[in-house]
């Protein structure tokens, strides 16, 4: 959907006064409710704190504790598996469906509404349905078994080498429909005839898509870049209905070793420089992504 | 033009999904009001979600005709994090469900609790309550802060038909233990089963159980309270027993949680299962009337027996508009007929504080408990409760760590110490 072009209303002149009232009262809620936290959260992380009586300004010594901290550097660590994983596997697999099912055929409603199911399921619902799946006796074991891979069953989710491993391939199951989606738009919006003329050219199939059409989902790729960073730097939920960050901190990432830090053992300034961190690397992220993009859209 | 708008969508997207993950700050660093209570009406805040619990307390709330009462009820997750803006906001709910310890101990040390001690003198409604629990309810001061309304045991649960059937009996001393897990081993029964996957604390139930068997009630607390080392002999000691159980204990219960490994146990395909009396709750109801329990045996005879019997019950804050009407509902709920109808309506198989409860109605497990409690010398709760939260952690990943590696023991152990400092010191 999101790549639908809007309709190009290019007025500016004379905006009457009503509209930037209108205007205002979003911003005023969005400053109180979104930016002033967010702020808060920015000095708390340089404070002591733990719900009780005024905060104390501790300097940085809470960044400096969760580099020493191997907890945190093993959730750091996570985070980076989880974005490379959860963002790569979800990114192919959405891609190579959207490319599959993106011509009409008969039934083909059915594939797309059946793959794009799982996201319509919460993560909490995703997380117990894939952890019954995962159980010693669970279907991916019996599965295993059926096919005489019997040698290759273990317990999923106990394992601290298979534990986040485990979890990522929920998320991206859930996640790999919400993407898909976003291509199929994204392949609505490109030209046909060109595809069409490259066909009559002579180029191979491989060739159409890397030089006809991939360029023409740039806008998509912005799109989808970020939602999967952000995406993957802010999962918590499937995790936490999971593993909670078990067996031993071995499936920790950033998100649910500040909530625990936050609202289980109530070290609410170290927590908040966890989430100042998680905000940090977003940023940073989808900053150079989104400079990269308006360059080349600059120079084409 | 379409791609550049889209960038900046997608920009704006990404703003608003960060602003959700450091929002975490926006509770604020001042202390607000939370609820509306004037002076006339007081507030319970309660932690009781689960639905048999939370309507028994809505019942015996309702039951209190002196002041109009509003109970609010609230996940025990966000409880625990609210808990010291409630106590400390301006106008504070006036009556809190939460459980004796030292969490409770902490907040009073800082002066949030109103001091409830002149209900546990004279004709007070805790003045019958034993002197273990009147221990558990007072501060470093001296005054008591905590009214405890009821309590439950722990041991090793099993279902004696399935004993009939293995032909077997329960186990007083360790070595009588051993041999029985080795004889239900023999039938092809995992002799213990432990959920220890999403419920990784379970796995503290067998070490707080060891130490106090081993080295003793008095021990625990001061190792718990920072005073002795994690990796000293004396656990090393408890962690010795504790190995030798691992070959008994069900693998799959890794993957576990304490509910799910109470399957094997209805199903009788594991023997037992040491655990809190909140187990017959996760019992099919046929098996209910077969559930029995016995004492964690014996291992050192000259150790005074103690057992773990976490206490649940109200504090009051000491912000309270209305500190005599919250002492009023406090005593109403420490009241022998209130304690019995929340029992009750619970369908818990938790014990009355007060002895003048008529326990003849409760199911025999339940006397069993209460006997079973009052054998023992000396009580104590539950790792978490003994010590914190936090420190339960560095429990879980040693004792499952533990379980997963049983040869790394005394590298676990220096880990856990060194975990067990950082946290003690904050």
């Amino acid at each position: 959907m999101t790549t639908l072009p809007a309709p190009r209303t290019r007025r500016r002149a004379g905006v009457p006064p009503v509209v930037w009232l209108f205007l205002l009262v979003p911003a005023v809620i969005e400053i109180a409710m979104v930016f002033w936290p967010a702020l808060n959260s920015f000095y708390l992380s340089l404070t002591k704190w733990n719900g009780l009586g005024a905060a104390q300004p501790v300097g940085l010594d809470n960044y400096r504790e969760l580099f020493a901290d191997g907890v945190f550097r093993g959730a750091l660590r996570n985070n980076v598996i989880w974005a490379v994983g959860f963002g790569g596997l979800s990114v192919l697999g959405g891609l190579a469906l959207a490319l599959a099912l993106n011509r009409p055929r008969r039934g083909v409603g059915l594939y797309r509404s059946a793959i794009y199911l799982p996201m319509v399921f919460s993560l909490a619902v995703t997380g117990l349905f894939w952890r019954v799946q995962y159980q010693p006796d669970g279907t991916v074991n019996t599965l295993l078994g059926a096919v005489g891979l019997s040698g290759w069953e273990r317990q999923w989710l106990a394992d601290p080498n298979t534990a986040l491993y485990a979890v990522l391939v929920a998320a991206v199951w859930r996640q790999v429909g919400y993407v898909m989606v976003l291509y199929l738009a994204g392949l609505k919006g490109t030209d046909p005839t060109l595809d069409d003329a490259a066909a009559t050219d002579g180029a191979s199939g491989w060739q159409r898509f890397r030089f006809v059409i991939w360029p023409q989902l740039r806008g998509v790729n912005t799109v989808v870049f970020a939602v999967t960073v952000i995406d993957s730097l802010r999962t918590f939920d499937i995790v936490w209905a999971m593993t909670q960050g078990g067996p031993y901190h071995s499936s920790e990432l950033l998100s649910t070793y500040m909530f625990q830090q936050g609202f289980t053992f109530l070290n609410l300034g170290y927590a908040s420089a966890i989430a100042v961190l998680i905000f940090a690397l977003a940023l940073i992220f989808i900053i150079t992504y989104l400079v990269r993009a308006t360059r080349d859209e600059v120079e084409t | 033009m379409i791609h550049s708008q889209l960038s900046r969508r997608g920009l704006l997207a990404g703003i608003g999904g960060l602003g959700a993950a450091t929002i975490l700050g926006g509770c604020a660093t001042g202390s607000s009001d939370s609820g509306s209570t004037s002076s006339n009406t007081l507030t319970v805040q309660s932690s009781l979600s689960d639905a048999d619990p939370k309507a028994a307390l809505t019942k015996v709330v309702e039951g209190y005709s002196k002041t109009k009462v509003t109970l609010n009820t609230i996940a025990i997750e966000t409880f625990r994090a609210q808990l010291p803006t409630y106590l400390n906001s301006g106008n504070p709910p006036d009556v809190l469900t939460w459980y004796a310890g030292s969490v409770a101990r902490d907040y009073a040390s800082k002066g949030f609790l109103l001091d409830v001690s002149d209900m546990w003198t004279g004709s007070g409604a805790c003045a019958g309550f034993s002197p273990a629990l009147k221990e558990l309810s007072t501060g470093a001061d001296g005054k008591q802060i905590f009214v405890p309304t009821s309590y439950y045991w722990w041991g090793l649960f099993y279902r004696k038909s399935a004993f009939q059937q293995w032909g077997v009996q329960p186990a007083t001393t360790w070595d009588e233990f051993i041999a029985l897990c080795k004889t239900l081993k023999g039938k092809g029964i995992n002799p213990l089963t432990m959920g220890t996957g999403q419920t990784p604390w379970v796995a503290s139930g067998w070490f707080d159980y060891l130490n106090l068997r081993i080295n003793g009630a008095q021990f625990h607390r001061e190792l718990l309270a920072g005073q002795h080392s994690f990796d000293g002999p004396e656990v090393k000691n408890v962690m010795s027993h504790y190995r030798q159980l691992l070959e008994f204990i069900d693998p799959k219960g890794r993957s576990y949680s304490w509910q799910d490994a109470v399957t094997p146990l209805a199903a009788k395909k594991a023997g037992m299962y040491l655990i809190g009396a909140f187990v017959t709750s996760a019992m099919p109801a046929d098996a209910a009337d077969d559930v029995d329990f016995f004492r964690v045996p014996i291992i050192d005879p000259n150790i005074p027996v103690a057992e773990e019997a976490p206490t649940d019950g109200y504090f009051a804050s000491a912000k309270s508009r209305n500190p005599a009407g919250a002492r009023e509902l406090l005593a109403y709920l420490a009241s022998p007929a209130a304690q019995e109808q929340f029992i009750k309506l619970s369908k818990s198989s938790n014990l009355p504080t007060s002895t003048q409860v008529n326990t003849s109605g409760f199911a025999p497990l339940v006397q069993k408990g209460i006997k079973h409690l009052n054998e023992t010398k000396a009580i104590t709760q539950f790792f978490n409760r003994d010590s914190s939260d936090e420190l339960q952690t560095t429990a879980d990943t040693a004792l499952t760590k533990f379980l997963d590696k049983p040869g790394d023991v005394n590298a676990i152990l220096a880990s856990w110490q060194a975990d067990a400092k950082k946290v003690l010191a904050s």
